[in-house]
């Protein structure tokens, strides 16, 4: 029997434990020493590490991202989506000779579960990428989606949904961007990312600068007491009319403004802005020293990607100056969402992850931290492997990158699913819940076990992060996926 | 699957009024659960209207929205709203009893609280206000805006066909001048949920078919729900965002229909993914937990309904245009943009489809299978509650509670005369509820919403006097967040709006439970962008002060900083600002010179600049940014 009580999991127990720390409100991160409680033992504060995610809002299409390439595997994905004669393009498949060039080729070839020993190449256009991997510095870990329980396509199709409990609202964007970042759908405020920071905040001198989006706000950021601290693309926002020597030739209104858009109010929905406010003009000056530092001298793409990420590698330069030693990122892409023109506009998409992904490990390398920074990538879904035309649609796991120098690369992690659409007793078929949608053979909670067991998360504190890590661990399922050296 | 319909569709796919409420008048089935809601019961003598607003016709009401007639469906060019007589039995706060208490009225109704407004509302009361408002015809449409400023000459070098800041234009344009306020109001917050972004559209004429999409909405904001949801389903704007152009029948190969569409109609436009009851509150199993609404079955199923459709080019002329490169490049006209997307019966599924308890049987025609589907969805339990709801947070408050819920949905459900989906008599319901009119909101800790960025800057620019001197609003895109307002409208980053209906601010203080939807756009670089970008704009206006402010109530009280500033509070937040920031703002003001002693040119700039403070000093206030 599986216990699912969203609203008790540890993370609450977390927050009990911290309680008189979570009770002096949240505008106080300064104040906290979650040292002194023995929570954050494991992190070793000397040194410096940082975790990147790297978000495709949308939901990624996995079969032409990770692009299955020996020939019998090849086929079948050709035949699904309406390939051509002779491994040519067609549909929504990629013609086999144009995957050459970005071909991977790991130490050891993953095998399915029927046997085949399986090859792969990225999309044509993530030649920064394939580079990567090859050389060693990134991995894919295939088919990782939400899972609450280890399962089978025979269990999905279950109605015990007691003994088979299933992620909630399974193909809704914004639940399972939601449930990505944080194991629970829409409304939720605490993300995995944000628990990790919880833990990390005392190695701080600063704690605001432990979680940061170069998005929007995003609910993996958020701890029981970490902010989410949002900056723009090119620096935190200076308010003039709180800042600069007079408003309107009137120095009386520039003190009058600073002064409302601060208050404290009773008001809650009122407090709530100013306290965002507050948090702005506190930290503008901070950053701004920091991004004063010379900039890195790897060159980035202009895309939104790239400046995000490049916004991100500043920081990190800057980190001294930040005072921060741990720090968890947020940086996002959209447009996956290709119910209709897959072939048209992936490739763009696919290039703009790619560069800006190797740009960025090429700064790390250049900034000397290639090792202490790993980047890896989460969407919405995948989607199907079944054609609808000229796009795919809502999924459930997809294939994804992780990059960095402490990655152990030029691998795959997990079980390679079997490329069938079909709803048969088939042993092929028992990877997906129809249409190609894939049923995760890893679970998210995994791979963020994996990724935060890097960054300095004790196992004890785990299940405080992630709540379903408890139902993992058996055979095929490991905690800890291995791909972080 | 339970039928919370009371007035079943007829056979053209509208919703009618049932024969019998008049001698019967109808009850809601969930009467033994709800406080039966007297404001929504009419006299007789007012149904006659009601049904003929009803009927599509527009009574004598309506533009048609510049013909956005032809296709399949029913009629589109509905005004709705003509002749209503509203009730105002079970109201207990029925006129303003001050220029604060009017002013949040309007400021909730409409987007700005002219002096003028304020004495016709105290003058009449707000439902006599909110009738005449009704009654107006839907304003100068988007469309005709976009020919008249030359947009859609095909042969003007600057391809506006392929661009999409006309579209930007035409908004803000409706946005700023517009005189029928309440219908674009309603308008807006419509676009926020049946979203279509520019950001999305990659097609000639996209500004066109923007433009068509933005009346289609006015067009149906006070007609019947059941008719927005279909012309919706079938404007071109919307069929090529959520794919319905275009959209084919599985085949022999494998190919499977766009699910798309079938799965956010559900999700987004009509009955969301739990199981609600008539307050807006999640049913719960015997276990505790939300039931969900579909399956993933239903979606594939609904989205074989929705195959077959296509823009229709039957009125297509197009133009052949010599490319500066060499070459030519042939571009159609405009026709298709406004017509509703057609039928190919070739291209649609022929498989039965069964979603949400209901089946349409193999073989079924198009126009068939969507109307079985649209009115499935329409006479979903769910329906009333999941709309009504989020038309509460979008004009009112984003914690409404479920009795006020369920007050509005009664009268989705049931109009009191039989109706269902009567989207005049919903919207004056949000207004007119003792929820939304009494004083409880003013004092409670967390009533009210955020401004969304786009109402701050529009409220600036009605109440301001904003003018553009050249007459062509060139107001574009402004996104950006970090050096603009971070919303602009008819640019949602995705169907899922700019914010959620259940957006929880992080690290939120706010109760459990509670929501703040227009947070999700609140971050450490917006607060900042926003008021960075007001300060430029309240002086300076924009497009090099073609489009800028008149200030001219305000110059005439400059000289008395309490009465500038008392005025500033009226208009921006109906008075909502208390007597210690009000003291705040005018001692700053009071600060600021007005004589130079000099000319009269220098003493108007001195002038200016005291009006100027006291609008971004009230603009930058947590008691304007947050409406009650």
């Amino acid at each position: 029997m599986h216990l699912i009580q969203p609203h008790l999991h540890s993370r609450r127990a977390f927050l009990k434990r911290s309680g008189q720390l979570a009770m002096t409100g949240v505008g106080l991160p300064l104040a906290l020493n979650l040292a002194a409680m023995g929570e954050a033992a494991a992190f070793d504060a000397t040194d410096y590490k940082a975790l990147v995610c790297v978000f495709l809002f949308g939901g990624n299409d996995y079969a032409n991202t990770v692009v299955t390439y020996d020939d019998p595997s090849y086929n079948l994905y050709n035949t699904i989506r309406g390939g051509g004669a002779g491994q040519t393009a067609g549909g929504i498949a990629l013609a086999k000779s144009a995957l050459a060039a970005t071909r991977l080729n790991p130490a050891t070839a993953p095998v399915d579960v029927l046997g085949q020993a399986r090859q792969y190449a990225l999309h044509p256009s993530m030649t920064g990428l394939a580079g990567l991997f090859n050389a060693g510095n990134a991995a894919v870990q295939l088919n990782v989606g939400p899972l609450v329980v280890p399962m089978t396509r025979t269990q999905y199709n279950s109605s015990n949904r007691t003994l088979n409990p299933l992620p909630p609202q399974l193909f809704s964007h914004n639940d399972q961007q939601s449930i990505w970042q944080s194991s629970s759908p829409e409304g939720s405020t605490v993300g995995w990312g944000g628990n990790i920071g919880d833990l990390a905040l005392s190695s701080n001198t600063n704690s605001l600068f432990t979680c940061m989006s170069v998005s929007g706000n995003a609910v993996f950021l958020s701890g029981d007491t970490a902010l989410q601290y949002q900056v723009s693309t090119s620096g935190a926002i200076k308010i003039t009319p709180a800042t600069a020597s007079t408003v309107y030739g009137s120095s009386a209104v520039k003190a009058a403004i600073a002064s409302l858009i601060q208050q404290t109010r009773t008001q809650k929905l009122e407090n709530e802005y100013n306290k965002v406010t507050q948090r702005a003009i506190g930290a503008e000056s901070s950053i701004t020293a920091a991004l004063a530092l010379p900039q890195p001298a790897t060159a980035f793409a202009t895309d939104s990607l790239s400046q995000q990420l490049k916004m991100v590698a500043r920081l990190i330069k800057g980190q001294s100056v930040l005072g921060a030693k741990r720090q968890v990122f947020f940086v996002s892409l959209g447009g996956f969402d290709l119910h209709d023109n897959l072939i048209a506009q992936q490739p763009t998409l696919m290039d703009r992850v790619s560069l800006a992904m190797t740009a960025f490990y090429n700064a790390t390398v250049e900034m000397g931290v290639a090792s202490k920074v790993t980047a890896f990538t989460a969407s919405d879904f995948g989607r199907t492997l079944a054609s609808n035309g000229d796009g795919s649609d809502h999924g459930w796991g997809s294939h994804h990158l992780m990059v960095g120098g402490a990655v152990r690369g030029k691998a795959f992690y997990g079980t390679p699913p079997p490329v069938s659409v079909g709803s048969t007793a088939a042993a092929a078929d028992q990877w997906h819940v129809g249409q190609g949608r894939l049923l995760p053979s890893t679970s998210v909670d995994q791979y963020a076990a994996t990724l935060a067991t890097w960054f300095g998360v004790a196992p004890g504190e785990l299940s405080g992060i992630l709540p379903n890590i408890g139902h993992f661990g058996g055979a095929g399922y490991p905690v800890n996926l291995g791909f972080m050296a | 699957m339970t039928q919370e319909l009371l007035g079943a569709p007829d056979v053209a796919g509208r919703a009618e009024p049932v024969v019998q409420p008049k001698a019967n008048p109808i009850v809601s089935p969930t009467e033994s659960t709800a406080p039966l809601n007297s404001a929504a019961l009419i006299t007789e003598a007012t149904l006659a209207a009601a049904a003929l607003a009803a009927c599509g016709g527009g009574g004598g009401g309506g533009s048609t929205s510049g013909g956005t007639t032809g296709g399949t469906g029913t009629g589109s060019g509905t005004s709705g709203g003509t002749g209503i007589k509203l009730s105002t039995v079970g109201y207990n706060f029925l006129t303003p009893v001050t220029d604060d208490d009017a002013a949040r009225f309007l400021l909730q109704a409409q987007f700005s609280a002219s002096d003028a407004d304020i004495a016709a509302v105290r003058s009449s009361g707000f439902a006599p206000w909110l009738e005449a408002q009704l009654a107006r015809p839907n304003g100068p449409t988007g469309w005709d805006w976009l020919e008249a400023q030359g947009y859609g000459d095909v042969l003007n070098t600057n391809n506006y066909y392929d661009n999409s800041y006309p579209a930007d234009y035409m908004v803000w344009n409706q946005l700023m001048t517009s005189p029928d306020a309440l219908r674009k109001r309603v308008t807006l917050a419509l676009s926020e949920y049946f979203v279509v972004s520019l950001t999305g559209l990659d097609f000639a004429w996209r500004s066109h078919a923007m433009a068509a999409y933005w009346d289609t909405l006015a067009a149906n904001a006070f007609g019947n729900y059941r008719d927005l949801l279909e012309a919706v389903t079938l404007n071109v704007a919307m069929g090529y965002y959520l794919n319905t152009k275009g959209n084919k029948k599985e085949d022999s190969s494998g190919r499977q229909p766009d699910e798309n569409y079938s799965r956010e109609v559900m999700q987004l436009f009509t009955i969301g993914l739990v199981q609600l009851n008539l307050d807006g509150t999640a049913k719960l199993d015997a276990a505790g937990k939300k039931i969900d609404s579909y399956t993933a079955s239903d979606v594939s199923n609904l989205a074989r309904v929705f195959t077959g459709f296509d823009v229709d080019q039957s009125q297509n002329v197009t133009t052949v245009i010599p490319q500066t490169g060499g070459g030519t490049r042939t571009v159609g006209n405009t026709a298709f943009a406004r017509l509703r997307m057609v039928q190919t019966a070739a291209n649609h599924s022929n498989l039965a489809a069964t979603f949400l308890g209901t089946t349409v049987a193999a073989n079924t025609a198009g126009a068939a299978a969507l109307k079985t589907a649209l009115d499935t969805l329409f006479n979903h339990p769910n329906a009333a509650p999941f709309f009504c709801k989020q038309m509460i947070q979008r004009l009112v408050t984003s914690n409404p509670s479920p009795a006020y819920v369920q007050r509005v949905a009664t009268v989705f459900s049931n109009n009191g005369a039989g109706l269902r989906g009567d989207l005049a008599r919903v919207f004056a319901a949000i207004l007119q509820d003792d929820e939304a009119r009494g004083p409880t909101g003013l004092t409670a800790p967390e009533f009210g919403k955020l401004r969304e960025p786009i109402l701050r800057f529009v409220q600036w620019g009605r109440s301001f006097g904003v003018a553009s001197g050249s007459g062509a609003w060139k107001i574009g895109d402004l996104s950006n967040a970090g050096t603009q307002l971070g919303q602009s409208p008819l640019r949602s980053p995705s169907v899922f709006n700019f914010f959620r209906p259940g957006y929880v601010p992080p690290s939120t203080a706010l109760s459990a439970g509670a929501v703040a939807p227009e947070f999700q756009l609140v971050t450490e670089s917006s607060v900042g962008g926003y008021l960075n970008y007001m300060m430029g704009v309240i002086s300076n206006g924009l497009n090099s002060n073609d489009i800028s402010a008149a200030y001219t109530g305000e110059l005439a009280v400059v000289d008395d900083p309490v009465a500038l500033v008392r005025r500033v509070s009226l208009m921006l937040c109906a008075g909502q600002l208390s007597a210690a920031n009000q003291t705040l703002i005018a001692t700053a003001l009071a600060a600021t010179r007005v004589d130079t002693g000099g000319s009269a040119n220098g003493n108007l700039t001195l002038r200016k600049n005291r009006v100027y403070a006291a609008v971004l000093m009230v603009m930058a206030s947590a008691e304007y940014l947050i409406q009650k």
